[in-house]
């Protein structure tokens, strides 16, 4: 297999022959936005998968970087430099031979701010960049970094001659396994196969047809009538709906990449006070959450690393579970006994609704009265951004299924020097430089230890359960499959 | 009548004027900008800043609105901040899909309220008349958010005679088109349809119990000429009014009906512009609605003014 390392859906019996040909029809819920491409916040990252590729690609346990643009790298005894060679036998789909001049391009790109990328921290740290011929190209780097290879997984390879068209959603050129055809914005996207596509006799696929569906039971009620073969992003109660149906087939993702949490704005009072934050985490009841709003689908926790993360401790996943009595108890030795306080939600956010009523609740039960108040989401998001809050929030998190230090320099709700919360603490700035630049397995093990000790303990952020994408769909679509940041990868996909 | 027209067209210009400044203000004062939607909820102030600053809404809010209002009057709309493409056609796009589908419920509206007002009014039998004013009272009475689930599940989920939601075109798939377009047409029309149907069945009743009415039978006139030649002519006018009235609702029952549907139109296209902030694809929409009701009270009062001298010479 030629780097695809990535979990299989809906896998075919390994006896059967893949059929050739056949135009899959998915859809999803929010739009396809082709200037969000770079800014990994988009879902619409999961349908860039399908039209470009990437330097590596994740195994999803290990986090060991597998070659797919990129065909192997040497880094430096310091970590200050890595040389990638580069496939020769690429093809962007306007017939442009790929390089390592594309290389350069797509870094540069991701560090200009405009781009609104979030591995721009990441991909700043590459100072300097030159090529020694097309298939070689060598990143120095101002200090060793533990996430380079987050990078190499995230940035998509896009054609330097028609960044232009791809901002406007002209045309998108990359190298992936099917070309872009027509857009109808709010409607459809029309991607046709690329016959030249590197890999040998791939994609199956004659094409992939994407719908735009606003609204989940409309999803749910096209993957019902058959007019769709793949239903991206389901609600987990749909999901569940369809277990036992033998119609219909479902996946979780592995990559727990969607972590809920509830934030706290540390300039309010009294959650000003660390013990007022413990209690809080230790009030909420995860497990219900979990439960009633994700029907199980996923994991109450409260540290943001899922299993397969360097960073994971079954301890710390624990350590806040629903103990409304300590909660009570850490209240009073605050002197915080009784108090108010708000607790926003971002409307466009579905299951915050949701998780605030149990939040809520579960607050009340320990002393602590809080007001829901709901905000769309570009109030909502101005607000967090801007560390004004007005006390709690509940909002999802990405990047914890990274390298641990793509979520402290990435992830806005994390980072040392500006965060959602406004916290600062020495401690947590030391802990997180530590994770960044720390390039061997112990001394990044140990400053892993160190960063979620402090999130542990400070507890600004207290997450609370952590998901995945859902895929539903029809037995007769096979073998697709996605990367740790859920683009897709259709390379191996078949439609009987 | 030449003296009229110049005198109401400037003020009709004046009102285009304040509605797009106050279309301008309001947005921009709201809260949240699409720079901070572009960047996503991860995004830290450099990136928020690089990202106002391609858009140029750093530019202070006069120099914004000149060079919107500067577009507008030449024709450039520009591109949608969020989508990247150009708003000229996708506001096209979405206000044929919009067409088309309250185009179709009017018409099943019309069709559906007359055959159930008609027969409300004619039948003799309890159960066909109870059958209509089932048919009238769910109609009115269920919202089309729950009209459009039950339509959904019934024929797309159980039945599978036509598609849960999307769309196809008319001008290169009219067959597809319709089949597609069936659907959410209905599920706008049904309350549409109850609408017409009590007010024609009402008006019917009253103008079959006119005395011209008794004579035609007494003549002997067939009953189906009657109630076509006859009844139906007179009992017209209050049910033509509430028709207008429904076709102003259906278009804003659209903005549901497209969700329900996957329906690419222009309700859509306002509601996710508006909740990404998408000012220019916003400011562009509200003024066309505005400019589209401007010029149509303009044309109803040149209208009046021609058919009364009173109203020009007053």
């Amino acid at each position: 297999m030629l780097g695809g390392t990535a979990l299989v859906g809906f896998a075919a019996p390994a006896s059967a022959a893949p059929k050739r040909g056949g135009v899959v029809h998915i859809a999803q819920v929010p739009d396809v936005i082709p200037s969000g491409l770079f800014g990994q916040n988009f879902p619409n990252g999961a349908i860039g998968g399908l039209i470009y590729n990437t330097l590596t690609a994740y195994d999803h346990r290990t986090l060991a970087p597998r070659p797919q643009l990129a065909k192997s790298w040497d880094a430096a005894a310091d970590g200050t430099a890595v040389t990638l060679q580069l496939r020769s036998d690429v093809k962007f789909h306007s017939g442009r031979p790929f390089t390592s001049d594309d290389v350069v391009f797509c870094i540069k790109n991701l560090q200009d701010p405009a781009r609104g990328s979030q591995l721009r921290s990441t991909a700043s740290v590459v100072s300097d960049l030159s090529t020694a011929g097309p298939g070689e190209v060598k990143l120095r780097l101002a200090h060793p970094v533990s996430n380079l290879f987050d990078l190499f997984e995230l940035m998509f390879i896009v054609d330097r001659e028609s960044l232009p068209d791809m901002l406007s959603g002209k045309n998108l050129i990359g190298t992936g396994a099917f070309t872009w055809k027509q857009w109808n914005p709010g409607d459809s996207l029309t991607l046709a196969r690329n016959p030249a596509y590197w890999k040998p006799n791939r994609p199956y696929l004659d094409g992939v047809e994407l719908r735009i569906i606003p609204q989940t039971q409309a999803l749910l009620a096209a993957l019902q009538a058959q007019q769709i073969q793949l239903a991206l992003g389901l609600a987990p109660k749909d999901v569940v709906g369809l277990h036992g149906n033998s119609a219909f087939e479902t996946a979780v993702g592995d990559t727990h990449d969607a972590a809920f949490y509830v934030g706290s704005n540390v300039n309010v009072k009294p959650l000003d006070r660390r013990e007022v934050r413990q209690a809080i985490s230790f009030a909420i009841d995860r497990e219900r959450i979990l439960k009633d709003v994700f029907s199980g689908l996923g994991a109450a926790q409260s540290v943001p690393w899922p299993q397969s993360s360097p960073a994971y401790d079954a301890g710390d996943a624990r350590r806040y579970h629903f103990d409304p009595e300590r909660a009570k108890q850490l209240l009073k030795s605050s002197g915080n006994e009784k108090f108010e306080t708000s607790l926003a939600i971002n409307s466009g956010l579905a299951p915050a609704s949701a998780i605030a009523q149990i939040v809520e609740f579960n607050l009340q039960q320990v002393g602590i009265t809080t007001t829901t108040v709901s905000f769309d989401a570009a109030q909502f998001i101005k607000r967090l951004a801007g560390g004004d809050l007005p006390g709690l929030w509940v909002n999802v998190h990405g990047f914890g299924q990274m390298h641990p230090a793509t979520l402290v320099v990435s992830a806005f709700p994390f980072n040392a020097a500006k965060n959602a919360s406004n916290f600062h603490d020495p401690r947590y700035t030391a802990a997180v430089n530590e994770a960044w630049t720390a390039t061997n397995d112990r001394a990044q093990r140990a400053a892993y230890r160190k960063v979620t000790g402090v999130l542990l303990e400070e507890q600004f952020v207290a997450d609370c359960v952590l998901t995945s994408g859902t895929y539903a769909g029809v037995p007769a679509f096979r073998d697709f499959s996605y990367n740790m940041y859920d683009y897709l990868n259709f390379d191996d996909a078949t439609l009987s | 009548m030449v003296l009229y027209a110049l005198r109401r067209i400037p003020s009709a210009l004046v009102v285009l004027f304040i509605a797009s400044v106050a279309i301008f203000a309001v947005l921009h004062l709201a809260p949240g900008d699409p720079a901070v939607v572009l960047a996503g909820p991860d995004a830290d102030a450099v990136t928020i800043a690089a990202i106002t600053h391609q858009l140029g809404l750093d530019r202070p809010l006069p120099v914004q609105y000149a060079i919107w209002l500067g577009g507008v009057l030449t024709g450039r709309l520009g591109q949608s901040y969020v989508l990247g493409a150009p708003i000229a056609s996708l506001i096209g796009r979405g206000l044929g899909n919009t067409a088309q589908l309250t185009g179709g419920a009017v018409l099943l509206a019309v069709a559906l309220g007359f055959a159930a007002g008609t027969i409300g009014a004619t039948t003799r039998s309890r159960v066909v008349r109870t059958a209509v004013v089932a048919f009238t009272t769910i109609g009115f009475a269920v919202p089309t958010f729950i009209s459009g689930v039950v339509l959904v599940l019934v024929f797309a989920v159980w039945l599978r005679v036509l598609p849960p939601g999307g769309h196809a075109s008319l001008a290169t798939d009219p067959l597809g088109g319709l089949r597609f377009l069936l659907l959410p047409a209905l599920c706008l029309a049904l309350p549409a349809a109850a609408v017409i149907a009590r007010f024609l069945q009402t008006s019917l009743k009253t103008v079959l119990d006119e005395e011209y009415i008794r004579t035609a039978r007494a003549k002997g006139l067939p009953a189906a000429r009657t109630l076509l030649r006859h009844a139906l002519p007179n009992a017209l006018p209050p049910v033509v009014t509430v028709l207008g009235i429904q076709i102003g609702q259906l278009l804003g029952g659209a903005v549901i009906v497209e969700a329900i549907f996957a329906w690419p139109g222009l309700g859509q296209l306002i509601l996710q512009s508006f909740v990404s902030r998408d000012y220019l694809m916003v400011q562009d929409l509200i003024l066309l609605a505005v400019t589209v009701f401007v010029v149509v009270q303009t044309l109803t009062d040149l209208a009046h003014a021609a058919l009364d001298p009173r109203i020009r010479l007053g």
